[in-house]
């Protein structure tokens, strides 16, 4: 062992808290959340002993057993078992179990006691364990199991200093051993005796609190869940105009500051136009709607920190399961409102191949919040910022509930679709742990936000820049004669004019088409793309360039060309990302290229149903 | 005196008499027993689907809750306590 920095494994059932541990350790920021099944992946970090000697430690998937039901469970067993190719078998295990749930996570840890393995349990959550009304012996536990059991609180820092002490212990006092086959479980005397240790464990226990209950027998009530969970997201998107309406027009009044600024004090060439036309204009169009993007980011990271996220995916399995799906996959799919990558990732937690190949089918159907800058753009430019009836509802929000609402049923019924012909295969399981509630905690929120808000910002800045740069570059070339429009007679408003052809039908105009494509590396770049359009078109004069985009799209464009835009993006063909993450998790192109397919082909006939529907209602 | 634990009242808890393990898949059953559902273990059934249908089933053992499927709870067993 000397020499090498030793590596340590967190393992244990899902939702013990292992990944929470890891990020007290390592100081990392790897996503926590309140419900089974959050790291699908092997994550390493750095920490150090209190003398400063490195080791390295190992994040794995939660799982109940060393016999795997899943992709991501699959992955903790080759690690632990020193079966994954070019990793070493972990040098010490550190095994995290749930304070409140001895019975259960200590049938894990004896399996992995018989491996062998220098270990060290981590009674997690200790302080929900006496919410709970559980008061344990951590000595007469350590003493019943033979290895060291240290009580830990991994979200406020308690106890790490000695959970490490106690690793460097075990691997001087054992070191690794040959590699232990595992013990064929035998299921029930491992129950047995699991709970015979808790039993042994336990001080002092007075009756649960029931106020989850109570919480449980309101939002799991058959109506009334199903109720709240609509009035839930129902708030979710009002709060998406009504909060972020200040913030917004904050960011954009700055950024036609600056715009004029640059204009009055620069002469007019061409780094001017770069500047003002693709950078301020083109990604400050998107930068714009970073408000709403954290408005909805803070709604979904407090279901996944509550506890909620698996009650909602108990009240959807009925209808997840009329379509073939399970409860199990409504979780992937509410991570795909942020982004389809992660909730394709996601679905590696799903135990049944084609169910788990549907739900990343469909995932890019959910509206991800890529999306959002599109969306608020067309709402904002063409819905009437006004409440409905006289209700405190209003008109914007309500269409923006309406456009994921259709995400999600086109969703369902490409589903019915897939399970009886491509994804065919016996009705999906669905089993499940469902977490304690936990209050959210406000460091790990405002973590979670300014991830977001980076990544966001990141995307704006690379991504989204480079492209509108790109666009820019093609639509100022060639340079247009007198007295004709300089968009249509460049390069990118050639081709277009080309694709215009195509799309006329249903509706689209010459914007339309130029953004569409360079939509397809980021969907934000629609936006982007339009506004850099917009701007070359106002040129100089000053007066237009401080007209907001969305007037200048009202001005421009018909109410039905506008829906039919706003139906394509239900559907719209996902962005590079998405097509290659798929490819990754199913193992080739015939997936992903079946996916492009049939979400251009639902996208096109959207947008042309609405079209030709709102024309025929005189909106045309 | 037995019944099975997918018509069985919510709320009430039940002790587990009988599971046939030969009405599901391999993995099923082995899940269902990663959770400590088996013979002779006391649950307690509490919340059952949504309007969409009657399932999945809800239930504590031990000091956890579980969700599973009421295909899985119809070939469950169950038998008063005490």
């Amino acid at each position: 062992m000397t020499g090498a920095i030793p590596s340590i494994a967190l393992v244990g059932n899902p939702n013990a808290g292992k990944s929470s541990l890891f990020n007290a350790l390592t100081g990392a920021r790897q996503k926590i959340a309140n419900y089974p099944g959050v790291t699908v992946e092997r994550k390493a970090g750095h920490s150090s002993f209190a003398d400063g000697r490195p080791i390295s430690l190992i994040d794995l998937p939660g799982t109940y057993s060393l016999t795997p039901s899943s992709l991501d469970e699959a992955v903790t067993r080759d690690v632990i078992l020193g079966q994954r190719e070019g990793e070493k078998r972990p040098d010490a295990l550190v095994v995290v179990v749930d304070a409140a749930n001895l019975d259960n996570h200590l049938c894990f840890a004896l399996e992995l006691l018989a491996l062998d393995l220098p270990t060290v349990i981590a009674l997690n959550m200790v302080d929900l364990a006496e919410r709970d009304g559980l008061t344990l012996d951590a000595a007469r536990l350590s003493k019943e199991l033979g290895v060291p059991v240290v009580p830990t609180v991994a979200v406020r820092k308690r106890g790490l200093t000695e959970l490490l002490a106690a690793v460097d212990a075990a691997i001087l006092a054992h070191p690794v051993r040959g590699a232990a086959a595992p013990a064929e479980a035998n299921d029930e005397s491992l129950h047995a005796r699991a709970r015979t240790l808790a039993r042994a464990a336990i001080l002092q226990e007075t009756p649960v609190r029931r106020w989850t209950q109570r919480v449980d027998n309101i939002v799991l009530h058959p109506v009334a869940g199903l109720v709240i969970l609509l009035a839930l997201m129902f708030i979710m998107f009002q709060a998406v105009y009504a909060a972020a309406e200040a913030p917004a027009d904050f960011l954009e009044g700055g950024i036609g500051v600056i715009q004029q600024w640059v204009v009055a004090t620069f002469p007019d060439n061409f780094l001017r136009g770069l500047v003002v036309e693709g950078l301020l204009a083109g990604v400050g169009a998107v930068v714009v709607f970073l408000p709403q993007i954290l408005i909805l980011f803070l709604f979904i990271l407090l279901l996944e920190a509550s506890g909620y996220m698996t009650r909602a995916a108990f009240l959807m399995d009925g209808l997840m399961g009329k379509v073939g799906l399970s409860g199990r996959g409504f979780i992937p799919l509410l991570s795909s409102f942020a982004c389809a990558v992660p909730g394709i990732m996601a679905t590696r937690a799903i135990p049944d191949e084609k169910d788990r190949l549907t739900t990343i089918l469909i995932a890019p159907l959910m509206t991800c919040s890529a999306r959002l800058p599109v969306y608020a753009l067309i709402i904002a430019a063409f819905i009437p910022n006004q409440t409905v009836g006289g209700s405190p509802v209003g008109l914007q929000g309500l269409v923006l509930f309406g456009l994921y609402l259709s995400g999600i049923v086109g969703a369902l019924l490409v589903a019915v679709v897939l399970r009886r012909t491509v994804a065919k295969g016996a009705a999906a399981g669905f089993m499940m742990e469902m977490p304690r509630y936990q209050m959210p905690r406000l460091r790990d929120i405002a973590i979670g936000l300014w991830q977001r808000a980076w990544i966001f910002l990141r995307r704006a800045g690379t991504i989204i820049a480079m492209t509108t740069v790109v666009l820019w570059l093609l639509l100022t070339f060639p340079q247009a004669p007198e007295g004709e429009s300089q968009v249509e007679y460049s390069i990118a408003g050639r081709i277009a004019s080309g694709l215009e052809v195509v799309v006329k039908p249903i509706g689209f105009n010459h914007d339309i088409a130029l953004a569409l494509i360079p939509a397809m590396a980021a969907r934000e770049v629609a936006v982007s793309a339009m506004a850099t359009a917009n701007a070359i078109d106002a040129g100089d004069d000053e007066e237009a360039m401080a007209q907001s985009l969305g007037d200048r799209l009202q001005g421009k464009w018909s109410i039905a060309t506008a829906l039919a835009f706003l139906a394509w993006f239900v559907f719209a063909p996902q962005c590079i990302s998405t097509i290659a993450i798929t490819r990754r998790e199913t193992n080739g192109w015939k997936w992903p290229m079946f996916m492009v397919g049939y979400l251009f082909a639902l996208a096109y006939a959207a947008a042309g149903i609405t079209y030709w529907t709102a024309v025929a209602f005189g909106l045309g | 005196m037995t019944a099975l634990l997918d018509k069985a009242p919510l709320g009430v808890a039940v002790r587990i008499a009988r599971i046939n393990w030969d009405a599901m898949s391999h993995d099923e059953g082995r899940r269902l027993r990663e959770f400590g559902l088996m013979e002779g273990c006391e649950v307690t059934p509490l919340h059952r689907g949504s309007i969409f249908s009657r399932d999945p089933l809800a239930l504590t053992i031990g000091r956890m809750k579980v969700i599973i499927r009421a295909r899985q709870a119809a070939v469950i067993e169950v038998e008063p306590t005490a």
